[in-house]
């Protein structure tokens, strides 16, 4: 113990390290006052609704881009452009280069949730046949089974299963007709048990929003 | 509860840095929209999102408001200017800064400020709110309040079993031995909880919390 003290006394990087943990742990402490705070009033939201949409000009664009891409309709190139500038320089990239052979609806680049080793990756793309093209990379290995959803991020509760993928890096899956694919737009693969039940492990992998 | 411990269990080695804030919340079957992609949805204009972030973060920002202003009627104006102030500014969010919690609670703390700061220039209740705002028996700075926020958000957000360990470690005050017995877990994974716990909150705290505000005060001034 005597020498720990005396290490602190000479060492300023340790007893720095030291009095940062100890904030730290104080506020850890004090958090308890504001670990159930109550949720905030309807009404101060129904305020800020009213201010969005009563404001003026600074609103009427923001607006506009809410709007989602209608994917599933052939839109005309001029029209399209101007939908995508906003998405960002690579989608209008994507749309403009994009191989004419196979015409992609949408597609999503999946990403490894925080769980996953940041090696995991994947890509989809919604062709206009109603079929969509997973491709994925490093997953964990499973004792179960990979399987694909469509999740309506506005409510996560609301998915579609789309399908399995079997151990191949490449699978062709059938959108199940009549989804709507503006609402159900989170492209989730999950980590599911042969349990027997169908409804979604919990254990998300990867993720990734289609978008035009 | 069950689904995170078994979670965190699988994917136990590497995390990606990058979303190290958006850890998944798995209450149940319910799945949980993560940061990035309600950052996403913010950044594209979709109004959905910042009904989300109210809903998520909504109470954080009245509290600090309604502590920085001492009264209910001021504090829930500045709560919907921050609102509305985010979705104006939701372009200048800068996710690689912090998160939208910290971002949030930047601009509600400068909007009260500006609030305290027009009052008094109106010299209408000059004295009244600087009672309020530093109280004689109790001063208490913003930041140390948005820390406490950040801190919280964050253990919130823990994987279960390190959040317990350290909320036993604080709240209930009790020593690594008697956590170990109240959990039932060996000593030595206690002691590994609240070490990586704690890592986790400081991390969060520096990206989040007084070590940035300088930092991330700059772009989103004019919010």
């Amino acid at each position: 113990m005597a020498t720990e003290a005396d290490h602190l006394t000479g060492c300023t990087a340790c007893r720095h390290e030291l009095d940062t943990l100890r904030t730290v742990a104080g506020l850890g402490a004090e958090s308890q006052e504001v670990r159930d705070l109550p949720p905030p009033p309807e009404r101060i939201w129904q305020r800020v609704e009213a201010d969005l949409a009563g404001a003026p000009a600074a609103v009427v664009a923001p607006a506009e881009r809410r709007r989602r891409p209608r994917w599933l309709v052939p839109v005309l190139a001029a029209a399209a452009a101007a939908v995508l500038a906003v998405a960002g320089t690579v989608a209008v990239d994507r749309w403009l280069h994009r191989a004419p052979a196979e015409t992609v609806a949408a597609r999503a680049t999946l990403s490894p949730l925080p769980t996953v080793p940041a090696t995991a990756g994947g890509s989809v793309r919604v062709l206009s046949a109603g079929q969509m093209r997973v491709e994925v990379r490093n997953l964990p290995l499973t004792t179960g089974f990979h399987e694909v959803w469509l999740i309506d991020p506005d409510d996560p509760t609301r998915m579609v299963a789309v399908g399995n993928l079997s151990d191949r890096p490449d699978a062709v899956l059938t959108v199940p007709p009549g989804v709507d694919l503006n609402r159900y737009r989170l492209v989730d693969v999950s980590d599911e048990p042969h349990d027997g039940d169908a409804a979604h492990s919990g254990r998300s992998l990867l993720r990734g929003t289609l978008t035009s | 509860m069950a689904d995170a411990t078994r979670m965190g269990k699988k994917g136990a080695s590497i995390r990606c840095p990058r979303s190290e804030w958006n850890r998944e919340r798995l209450p149940g079957r319910r799945l949980t929209i993560t940061d990035d992609e309600l950052a996403e949805r913010l950044r594209a204009g979709d109004e959905k999102a910042l009904r989300t972030a109210y809903e998520r973060h909504g109470a954080a920002v009245l509290y600090l408001a309604q502590r920085l202003l001492g009264n209910r009627a001021d504090a829930e104006d500045v709560t919907q200017l921050t609102f509305v102030a985010a979705w104006s500014g939701r372009d200048s969010f800068d996710p690689q800064r912090g998160t939208i919690l910290g971002w949030l609670l930047g601009i509600a703390r400068r909007k009260a400020i500006d609030r305290i700061r027009s009052a008094v220039r109106d010299d209408r209740v000059a004295r009244s709110i600087g009672a309020q705002v530093a109280p004689a028996d109790q001063p208490e700075l913003p930041e140390r309040i948005v820390d406490r926020l950040v801190v919280a958000d964050e253990l919130g957000r823990l994987p279960a079993e390190q959040r317990r360990t350290l909320e036993l470690a604080f709240f209930d005050d009790l020593t690594h031995p008697q956590i170990a017995a109240v959990t039932g877990l060996p000593l030595g994974t206690v002691k590994s909880h609240i070490r990586r716990g704690l890592a986790n909150l400081r991390r969060r705290w520096e990206v989040d919390g007084a070590a940035s505000r300088s930092r991330s005060a700059g772009s989103s001034r004019a919010l």
